[in-house]
This record gives structure tokens, C-alpha cells and sequence, in this order.
């Protein structure tokens, strides 16, 4: 249970769910929590990590080329640079809007990965 | 009529056809054939990825619109600080630069035995593969009143981004200083859960400062607001106060077109623009694939297939929805690049992708220059066979800020790019 309730679109839990944070913009305290997620293991072949990249692509653009503006592209990053980035975010040591809460998405060996496949993208 | 229709339809084909050639793609090869249909958030980004990670496929894309009119941002338009042509993007590239071939026209039915799509000019699609991302239809009858064309020329939902976002805004500039804007909003899920909070935010901000008298009346059929809770009451108390009223548990049943009153099931509202956004559910297309609620579609997490007829994929605000998964259009690009993959894999004789991972990220216009978002990272859980949101992810804006009106506006620019470019 945890923010991402905001998204649940059913029934009067969902609402009453709201309506606490409504008043408490933090987050509300889980009332039991729910058996943790049996996730898949990650897929880290070729094809797995392209479609794992995917995810990016909505805001940083088609394989990180960013068309421009505001957010930046992910083509080309020096993957050190990056790995060093996404961890800052989810430990919360750089400041932003939103990619504390997604780089949270993403396992270690993930980031690893996705920091080989957007080195390896032309800008 | 039909015939000339059907010449159109095959001679715009091969001109996309010749158009492809041209550019670095392959094109009119003997691969394995995908139809897709519907050119929206969904059914564009995964045409785009087929071609893009499998040129020799041959993909053609169905969509009965000219151009792509964005429903994100389309609110902005009714604000005033955007037109129609800020959020109108080309299919032109999809062809041009991956060799899809774009037929306009309107797919009437799929032939799942015989493996084609009918059009409703008489021609047929044959497919290997096919993909329907339908998007939604209005279930009208569930408003007696409005369950008829008179009626839905004179109240709009503006829930699909086009005429009726132009007409609306025409409805607004007509209307006088003092009057009520009423937009009633259908028990959750609907498409773009925070849309309408949103839409409120921004007709209000246009009122303030033409109609400053002018009141926005939000008719809830759910008891509470149903994305960003916090953060669209906070504008509205700060930005909006005495301009925008919120009432829940107030669910529209039906409306009288002639006196312009929208009828509650403890009371009536009179209003001087109706906006209301009738209950939703799957594209017709897909109706043989329903299997929730006489409403949605239940797809295999992995594979995008419809639940009741594997072979068929679909996507999209289609989709019964999994836990805490919105009907958005970031989260239906990130469906179409899954269900490409997996198309892909399945032509090949390959295993699909059995951990894929889901973005979303909602962002919305409390006024011209500030924004809120709502984000979240979805994976595959093997266990309930579902996608779920990955614990500690995911969250809301801090507060609204103008910082994330430049990332909003970056993010529609991207994934457009994404989906058409």
C-alpha cells in the first residue's frame, strides 16, 4: 500500500482511501499489508533489456533520443554517470520531481543495464 | 460509394507503399502480416515498434481519422492556452520512415477463423497477427436523455480529443458571465482518471478571467476524487475558490437536453454547459472479446492476448485494468511496446517476455502553467498472473509546480515522437 493507491480506480476502499490523503498529503499508513509482489525475476537478455529501455522512451524519447526541451535525452549517457544518477535518486540525495519516485521501479541490476543499453544508443 | 471507397483505400495503400520505399525501411516483403487496429496512443506505438524492432514484418495500421488529435493536454484547448494544431500530429512518419502501411478507414469487425479484418467498405485485412487497441465507447443509453444524436450535438464529453474539444470551447466563449459549467464524471474506471479534475482546473482558470461570476460544478459519481486527491483540492481552495464546486457520490442518471438539467439520483442540476462524460467501455471492435462487466477486455499480462481468444491482442483504455493501472495514454504506449515484443516473439516460435515492466506517468494542468503528476512502475507477478506496482515506487507531486509544466510539455512532445515519429 503506498501512494500509487491514488491510481486504484474501484469502489468506496479506494475512496475512503483518498479521502485520508486528501488530508495527509504523506503517506497514509498501510492498515495490513499485503503479502509482498511475487515478481518475475528480471529479464536481462538483448530483448528484455531493449523492452526495459521501452519504459524510458514516453519521456525521454525513442531508444533516449530526446525530441528536446525540458527532459533530457538518455542516448549516449556514460553509463557510470548514469548508474550514479538513478541512485541518487532513489537514496533521495538528488532533488526531483518524479525520478526518485520511478528510478524506485528499477532494480540495481537493472539500472546496470539500462545504463549498457542507453551508452550504446546513437545519439 | 463503396467502390469508390475501396479504390481510394487501395490506391492510398500503395501510395504509402511507393512513399516507403523511398526511405530506409523494407517494405511489401513476404513477412509475417500484423493488422492493428486503431492509431492512438496504443495502436501507433505498437505499430511503430513492430517495424522499428522487426523490418521485416508487414504491418499495417487502421485508423478512421486523418490525423492523431491527443487527448493529454486536450484540456489545454478548452483553457485557452492551446489550439487544436498544438496537439494534432501526422501519421505521415509511421509510413514514411518505417514502411507501415496507414489505410484510413473504419474496421467493422475481426474474423478471427479466417485471421482478417473486415472493413466496413467490404475490403478484408488478412493478418498472421492482429492487435486492436479501440479505445472507448460512450455508453449512452445509461442516460435515456442523451441516447440520441439531437441530444449529443448539444451535450459533449469532449472525451475524445476533436471536433467536440473545439465545439466545447465554443460552448464556453457563448456562454454568459455567471452561468454554470456542469461536468459529471462516471463511476471509476473511465478513461484518464485524472482528466476531469483537470478539465475543471482549466475551464475554471478561462472563467476567472473572462466570466469572473461563472461557476464550474464538479458531479462526481464517485465519493471521492478519484486521482491526485490532495493536489487537485489544494488548487482549487487556492486557485479556484468560489469559481469550482466538488460534489461526490453524485451520480448523473439522466438529463433533459430542452431545459439543460442534468438529473442526479437525489436531486437536479440546471446548468448553462453540460459537460457530461457518460459510463465507458471497450471499443466496439472488441466486443467479442469483452469478458468484464459487459465492459472491458481481459488480456494475458504477458502476451497482450484476449483472455477468451488467444491469437487476438489487445490494448489500451480496452483493458479490464490491473491493480492501481490507469486507462491512460502513457500507460496504453507502454502496453503497445509490450505487446509488440511479444508479437514478435510468438512469430518467431519464441517464448515471450515473462518479466515485463510498465510505466505511467500522468501529468496535469491545475492552470496554464502549473502541474501536477501521478507516476508509477508496474511489473509481471507470477504468482496472480497480474502486473502490480512495484512497492516503495511511484508517487505525486510535492506540490504543483511550474518546473513540471515544461516536463508535461517535453513528455506530450516525446511520446508523440514515440508513438508517431
Amino acid at each position: 500500500m503506498n501512494r500509487n493507491l491514488c491510481c486504484v480506480l474501484s469502489a468506496s476502499f479506494a475512496a475512503v482511501t483518498f479521502s485520508v490523503a486528501a488530508q495527509t498529503p504523506a503517506v497514509p499508513p498501510p492498515a495490513a499489508a499485503p503479502p509482498p509482489p511475487a515478481f518475475a525475476a528480471s529479464n536481462m537478455t538483448p530483448n528484455g533489456v531493449r523492452s526495459l529501455a521501452a519504459t524510458c522512451a514516453a519521456c525521454h524519447g525513442t531508444s533516449g533520443n530526446s525530441v528536446g526541451g525540458a527532459v533530457p535525452g538518455l542516448a549516449g549517457v556514460n553509463k557510470e554517470y548514469f548508474v550514479t544518477q538513478i541512485k541518487a535518486f532513489k537514496e533521495g540525495k538528488r532533488e526531483a520531481t518524479i525520478m526518485h519516485q520511478l528510478a524506485r521501479g528499477y532494480t540495481d541490476a537493472e539500472v546496470s543495464a539500462l545504463g549498457d543499453f542507453f551508452s550504446a544508443q546513437k545519439k | 460509394m463503396s467502390m469508390n471507397r475501396r479504390s481510394f483505400l487501395k490506391s492510398s495503400g500503395g501510395a504509402a507503399t511507393v512513399a516507403a520505399m523511398g526511405g530506409c525501411a523494407s517494405v511489401g516483403n513476404s513477412g509475417p502480416r500484423v493488422v492493428v487496429v486503431g492509431g492512438g496512443y496504443g495502436g501507433a506505438t505498437a505499430a511503430k515498434y513492430l517495424k522499428m524492432w522487426g523490418p521485416h514484418l508487414n504491418v499495417t495500421l487502421v485508423e478512421r481519422n486523418a490525423e492523431f488529435i491527443s487527448c493529454p493536454i486536450s484540456n489545454l484547448v478548452l483553457g485557452g492556452s492551446l489550439t487544436m494544431k498544438d496537439i494534432t500530429v501526422s501519421y505521415d512518419a509511421l509510413s514514411r520512415k518505417y514502411g507501415i502501411n496507414v489505410v484510413r478507414g473504419e474496421a467493422s469487425a475481426v474474423d478471427v477463423e479466417k485471421k482478417v479484418v473486415r472493413m466496413a467498405n467490404g475490403d478484408s485485412l488478412p493478418f498472421d497477427r492482429v492487435i486492436l487497441s479501440p479505445g472507448i465507447d460512450f455508453m449512452f443509453e445509461d442516460i435515456p436523455g442523451l441516447n440520441n444524436a439531437a441530444a449529443q450535438e448539444k451535450v459533449l464529453h469532449a472525451w475524445k480529443a476533436g471536433p467536440q474539444t473545439v465545439a466545447l470551447r465554443k460552448q464556453l466563449e457563448a456562454m454568459k458571465d455567471g452561468g454554470v459549467v456542469a461536468i459529471s464524471i462516471p463511476t471509476a474506471p473511465y478513461r484518464c482518471p485524472p482528466g476531469p479534475y483537470e478539465r475543471a482546473c482549466q475551464i475554471a482558470s478561462y472563467l476567472k478571467q473572462s466570466k469572473p461570476k461563472s461557476k464550474v460544478l464538479i458531479l462526481d459519481a464517485n465519493a471521492d476524487v478519484t486521482s491526485k486527491p490532495g493536489l487537485f483540492k489544494k488548487a482549487w481552495s487556492e486557485m479556484y475558490g468560489g469559481i469550482i464546486e466538488y460534489r461526490g457520490n453524485s451520480r448523473v442518471v439522466d438529463i433533459d437536453v430542452r431545459t439543460m438539467t442534468a438529473k442526479l439520483e437525489v436531486d437536479d442540476v440546471k446548468a448553462d454547459v453540460l459537460n457530461i462524460l457518460p459510463p465507458m467501455k471497450a471499443g466496439a471492435i472488441a466486443n467479442p472479446f469483452i469478458t468484464a462487466n459487459k465492459r472491458w477486455c481481459e488480456v494475458n499480462w504477458l502476451t497482450y492476448e484476449a483472455k477468451n481468444v488467444p491469437g487476438v491482442h489487445l490494448l489500451g483504455d480496452a483493458l479490464q485494468i490491473a491493480p492501481a493501472m490507469p486507462k491512460s495514454g502513457h500507460m496504453a504506449n507502454a502496453h503497445g511496446k509490450t505487446c509488440a515484443a511479444a508479437v514478435l516473439a510468438l512469430l518467431a516460435g519464441e517464448q515471450p517476455n515473462a518479466s515485463p515492466t510498465l510505466s505511467n506517468t500522468c501529468y496535469s494542468f491545475v492552470s496554464a502553467d502549473k502541474v501536477v503528476h501521478v507516476a508509477s512502475v508496474h511489473k509481471y507477478d507470477e504468482k496472480d498472473k497480474t502486473m502490480k506496482t512495484v512497492p516503495g515506487s511511484g508517487g505525486v507531486s510535492a506540490t504543483s509546480n511550474e518546473l513540471e509544466a515544461q516536463y508535461a510539455m517535453t513528455w506530450a512532445k516525446n511520446i508523440w515522437a514515440d508513438a508517431l515519429g
